[in-house]
């Protein structure tokens, strides 16, 4: 099947070797996954809390997205790239682990729920923009999008739990630590 | 410390923790989403003091609007963080990455009290770059806690 080699040839990649091998590449990457995917969350929040009328609607919808949605998008950039490098490490496995496909099928969803929020809900903004409360359409996307980010991270944690490994790890690794 | 790790991990309570398996995965969870609030309220009130987010509304406003989430999360935070500890006791106590990341919390929390009192002081700025980095700090070593040897080599505490 072609896309089971495409993985096994990232798995095999030299980069995914680096991943393996390295002592510190896994824990610096994944302390910066976590700090990227911490970072969407709370900007995203923000926002979809503004469209649910959380706290008020005295500040304009489109500043206060404008204003965070550029933090959004470095951040998730940064969980792609990190995302990648741990996804290279170990690509055979993650494919067949329930918890990361279920993952990227949470990911797939707020992605069109914000598609159709941007190119279709977005357009009226004019008349809610401020002062009152956003149409029922806005709200929902403003719910589902938390729902899903949750579901997202949650997802992401049990990856973790669940997915062992598929290379072998040696019984005494005999680490030494030269200076 | 070992003593008292070894005495926690015996508890009842440490040893329901221990095994029923979807505690600590969930409580992981919940301790992740509280970190993404605490992380992001921080960096806004941070970032109005910089001048760089929000510079149209007064400081208070922001703090208002900001610091109330950041309380309650850190509060839960704090619960589902004693819940990991209390499962996995020797697992934080023996970890460097633990105590560097409770030193930074105590500091991020006194930096953040400092600037909701006096936003306009001199020490303002410095202490919301601070801020910034320090939260970054706690969220490093907080995943670090698991490669403790392999990020502190021969400074971990993990023997």
């Amino acid at each position: 099947m072609e896309f089971a080699g495409l993985v096994n040839d990232i798995q095999a990649s030299a980069i995914g070797e680096w991943m393996r091998s390295s002592l510190k590449a896994m824990p610096v990457v994944e302390a910066t996954h976590v700090l990227a995917a911490t970072m969407v969350f709370g900007t995203v929040l923000i926002v979809d809390l503004r469209l649910l009328g959380i706290p008020n609607a005295t500040r304009a919808f489109t500043r206060i997205s404008d204003e965070l949605l550029r933090l959004t998008w470095w951040a998730f950039g940064l969980a792609v790239v990190t995302g990648s490098l741990m996804f290279a490490a170990n690509a055979n496995t993650y494919v067949i682990n329930t918890a990361f496909r279920l993952k990227m099928l949470a990911l797939l969803a707020a992605g069109i729920n914000m598609a159709i929020f941007q190119g279709a809900t977005l357009r009226g903004v004019g008349g809610w923009d401020v002062g009152v409360a956003p149409p029922r359409a806005a709200r929902l996307a403003g719910l589902l999008s938390i729902l899903l980010w949750v579901t997202v991270i949650m997802l992401a944690r049990w990856i973790g739990f669940t997915k062992g490994y598929n290379f072998v790890v040696p019984d005494d690794p005999n680490i030494k630590f030269d200076f | 410390m070992a003593e008292f790790a070894a005495w926690l991990h015996a508890t009842a309570v440490s040893q329901t923790i221990q095994s029923v398996g979807w505690i600590v995965p969930l409580v992981q969870c919940i301790h992740i989403l509280m970190i993404g609030i605490v992380f992001v309220s921080s960096l806004m009130i941070a970032l109005r003091v910089l001048g760089r987010m929000r510079a149209d509304e007064p400081f208070e406003l922001v703090w208002l609007r900001f610091a109330p989430w950041m309380w309650r999360a850190l509060l839960v935070m704090a619960i589902t963080g004693v819940v990991l500890i209390v499962g996995e006791p020797g697992r934080e106590f023996g970890a460097t990455s633990f105590w560097v990341k409770m030193v930074l919390l105590v500091v991020a929390l006194l930096v953040t009290l400092r600037l909701g009192r006096a936003p306009a002081s001199a020490a303002a700025r410095p202490l919301a770059v601070g801020l910034i980095v320090l939260w970054i700090g706690v969220i490093f070593l907080g995943r670090a806690i698991a490669y403790d040897v392999e990020v502190w080599q021969s400074l971990s505490s993990h023997t």
